[in-house]
């Protein structure tokens, strides 16, 4: 509620100010696309700007700038509300040379204009051979233009309450099949235990789940986007969950990462997380009693072959307004395939590297003590190499993730089904497409 | 007292517009200083934001050839205005904070006033103790205080669901029924004692003598409460009410903590909400639009309801 007359004019300024500063001073000619940059080597010193997300960072960029006198890197964390930082700084036109931006957000970006195209300095390009192929497609745009390096990945799997599991006597699920029917015994033994939750907000862990099986819900031909959001193969994954949300053998009321969360893992309540390889730091830091019951095995899968998913993972992209294409090549490049930067990135920030050599890491190929000193990273290796490579997002993902969220949020409390919501979320991606005045089209 | 103080507002007002007009000379200098530290932030700050946020919300988004396109922006007229009438999803947030404020304000205002005569009585003891802890609430900034609620209606962790659960109670506050309420829970317990001061220092500058003669007269307290207090005390409480309907209309940083732990808040769930979502959606003019309705919306709300008291009580 509100209280004096300064509060009714600080929230219309708000509103207003907001949208102007976001919108900045820009004229409403067209503005330059990304293209026709130079990979000149600047003369002297040169200082980069690079804006992250990633815990531990100013260490790996310390190290950097002792090693590299005349490319010095300031860095600045954005992880308080990413997109809108950078969204701001492009509207002023003051975007850093460099800025973590995540694969799913990629295509939102370009349809700003918000990157530069590196692919003028040779050693760019030739960096593709070193990345895993469907991210280097991703930050591409599936083209010969080089927008952002790869950084990490989310590659899926399941981690598994051995000890839970073990005392129900169930075997660790190959399918989804085995998995809902793991959840049936594990419910009526007891009805305070699920099998895990589905968190109704969360639109990106759910994107994982259609990626898995082969849901490819855009795709850009004949001069427009193709939108099959609400595919026979997204609604396969919705309607699965939604029957283990009817029997309320999963958990709705959990958002991921909460402290709800964590309270319910942490009494025994929940036997299985279906996540990414980045949460294997979440459990180890934040359920340090569970050392030792946590396993970790690849995703259950739709049918016999090996499929899997991924989940988050992001880039480091060449922002608008780069001048200095050559040394952030360089610096982009050291940070996210030389193998010492890759393996304190690890350490520091859990993150796992997109790079090729990432999982040649020692620190990758061994066993991980909270895990019962198991080979985890060789799950998620095997996982990597069985996600769709064709898989791409809309440029308007961001918005289609909130009203995904939105339906979704009402499946889970009984309005409506996820059927519903991918339907839902079909809608907003072609109005959303619309009202950016980019061309769209409904079905494959 | 408080009758006069307006009038004598308006007649200070009017005498100085007629100054101004003669102008000129060091009194208009002198003038100009005093007022352009209040002018200019005001300029910057407010003019320029809000014309410029007008001014968007009348461009539309085109775009030039290929898969991204360049975008660029132009003249639409009331194209953003005709999407914002047609979209349900903003009617729907503004008959959620109707519903909303038709409940909260009546009850945080009744509080407020009895909270208010019970501090003005002789009655009560320990008066500054009382009143400072009533006002208490509004120091904690609004998204602390939801957060500080979030923590006590999330039913894993909450000692209050726990204590509730001990006699036989299962409060589910973030479903799909009871979270817009315990998001008015929040405001109100944030606000109550803010419009409560309000209203108390407006009883505080009731002369004595009024009381004496209505005692004489052998009127009880009670009386003396309902007959006198109440309505000379209207303005500040009309006043409250058009502060409380323009919170209302502008309601976001309750729900919007609360969504994090509840999925039955939408990310449109209010008007503010939706402008946000969509501004973040990099739909800025569609945002800007909404914001423009949302504005007229209040200002059409407050000031309606302002008229509609002021000549109801003769002011």
């Amino acid at each position: 509620m509100s209280n004096t007359v300064t509060r009714i004019r600080l929230a219309v300024v708000a509103a207003a100010a907001g949208v102007a500063v976001l919108a900045g001073c820009s004229s409403p000619a067209p503005s330059s696309d990304a293209s026709a940059a130079s990979c000149e080597p600047a003369k002297g010193k040169v200082t980069l700007q690079y804006w992250n997300t990633v815990p531990g960072m100013d260490k790996v960029v310390a190290l950097w700038n002792k090693k590299n006198p005349d490319i010095q890197v300031q860095m600045k964390n954005i992880s308080n509300d990413q997109y809108g930082t950078i969204g701001n700084a492009l509207k002023a036109g003051k975007a850093p040379e460099l800025a973590q931006v995540g694969y799913d957000e990629l295509p939102f970006l370009r349809t700003q204009n918000a990157f530069v195209d590196a692919s003028a300095c040779s050693a760019a390009t030739a960096a593709k051979s070193k990345f895993v192929p469907w991210t280097w497609s991703q930050s591409s745009f599936g083209g010969t233009g080089v927008f952002a390096f790869p950084q990490d990945t989310g590659p899926m799997a399941l981690y598994v309450r051995s000890d839970i599991f073990k005392q129900h006597g169930l075997a660790i699920p190959k399918t989804w099949d085995e998995y809902a029917a793991d959840a049936q015994k594990l419910h009526k033994a007891d009805s305070g235990l699920s099998i895990t939750f589905f968190d109704p907000n969360n639109a990106e862990a759910f994107n994982g789940l259609l990626w898995q099986n082969n849901a490819e819900m855009y795709k850009y031909s004949g001069d427009k986007w193709h939108v099959s959001v609400a595919s026979d193969q997204s609604k396969q994954v919705a309607d699965y969950w939604q029957k283990l949300i009817d029997a309320k053998l999963v958990r709705t009321d959990l958002a991921h990462g909460s402290t709800q969360m964590y309270t319910a893992y942490q009494k025994n309540q929940i036997a299985s997380y279906v996540g990414a390889a980045w949460g294997y730091s979440m459990f180890r830091d934040n359920l340090p009693d569970q050392a030792g019951k946590w396993s970790i095995v690849p995703m259950p899968t739709w049918g016999s072959s090996a499929s899997s998913g991924d989940w988050g993972g992001s880039t480091v992209a060449f922002m608008k307004g780069n001048k200095h294409l050559y040394e952030s090549v360089k610096f982009n490049s050291w940070l996210n395939t030389d193998p010492e930067a890759l393996a304190l990135e690890n350490k520091l920030g859990g993150l796992y590297p997109a790079a090729t050599a990432g999982s040649k890491l020692p620190a990758l190929s061994q066993g991980v003590p909270y895990y019962n000193n198991e080979k985890i990273f060789d799950v998620f290796a095997d996982s990597s190499k069985n996600i769709d490579t064709d898989f791409s997002w809309g440029p308007t993902q961001k918005t289609v993730n909130l009203s995904l969220q939105d339906a979704m949020a009402k499946a889970t409390a009984g309005s409506g089904t996820l059927s519903d919501a991918l339907s839902a979320a079909q809608a907003t991606a072609l109005k959303s497409m619309k009202d950016q005045a980019i061309p769209a089209t409904a079905g494959k | 007292m408080t009758d006069i103080a307006p009038r004598a507002t308006r007649v200070v007002a009017s005498t100085g517009g007629r100054r101004r007009q003669r102008g000129g000379g060091p009194r208009a200098r002198t003038i100009a200083a005093f007022l352009t530290p209040f002018f200019l932030p005001f300029v910057l700050f407010y003019l320029v934001p809000v014309g410029y946020a007008v001014w968007q919300s009348f461009l539309v988004v085109r775009r030039t050839g290929g898969q991204y396109g360049t975008s660029y922006t132009t003249f639409g007229g009331f194209e953003q205005y005709t999407k914002v009438f047609q979209n349900d999803e903003f009617w729907s947030s503004i008959g959620r904070i109707g519903l909303f404020g038709v409940v909260q304000v009546p009850v945080m205002l009744f509080v407020a006033l009895i909270m208010a005569l019970l501090l003005d009585t002789p009655l009560l003891k320990l008066k500054s103790f009382f009143r400072i802890t009533a006002f208490m609430p509004y120091a904690v900034p609004g998204v602390i205080a939801a957060i500080m609620w979030s923590y006590l209606y999330s039913p894993q962790i909450s000692p209050l669901v726990d204590g509730l659960k001990s006699v036989g109670l299962h409060p589910d506050f973030l479903g799909p029924g009871a979270v817009l309420w315990s998001a008015a829970n929040v405001s109100t317990w944030l606000w109550t004692g803010y419009n409560m001061l309000i209203m108390f220092s407006a009883l505080q500058s009731i002369p004595q003598e009024l009381y004496e003669a209505a005692k004489l007269d052998g009127a009880s307290n009670w009386t003396i409460a309902w007959q006198i207090k109440v309505p000379i005390i209207a303005p500040s409480i009309i006043l409250t009410t058009v502060f409380s309907i323009i919170g209302t209309l502008q309601l976001y940083a309750e729900p919007a903590v609360l969504r994090q732990i509840s999925s039955n808040i939408s990310s449109t769930y209010t008007p503010n909400m939706l402008a946000y979502a969509v501004a973040s959606g990099n739909n800025y003019q569609q945002a800007a639009a909404i914001s423009v309705v949302i504005a007229v919306i209040t200002f059409v709300l407050s000031f309606g309801f302002m008229r509609l008291t002021s000549k109801k009580a003769g002011l």
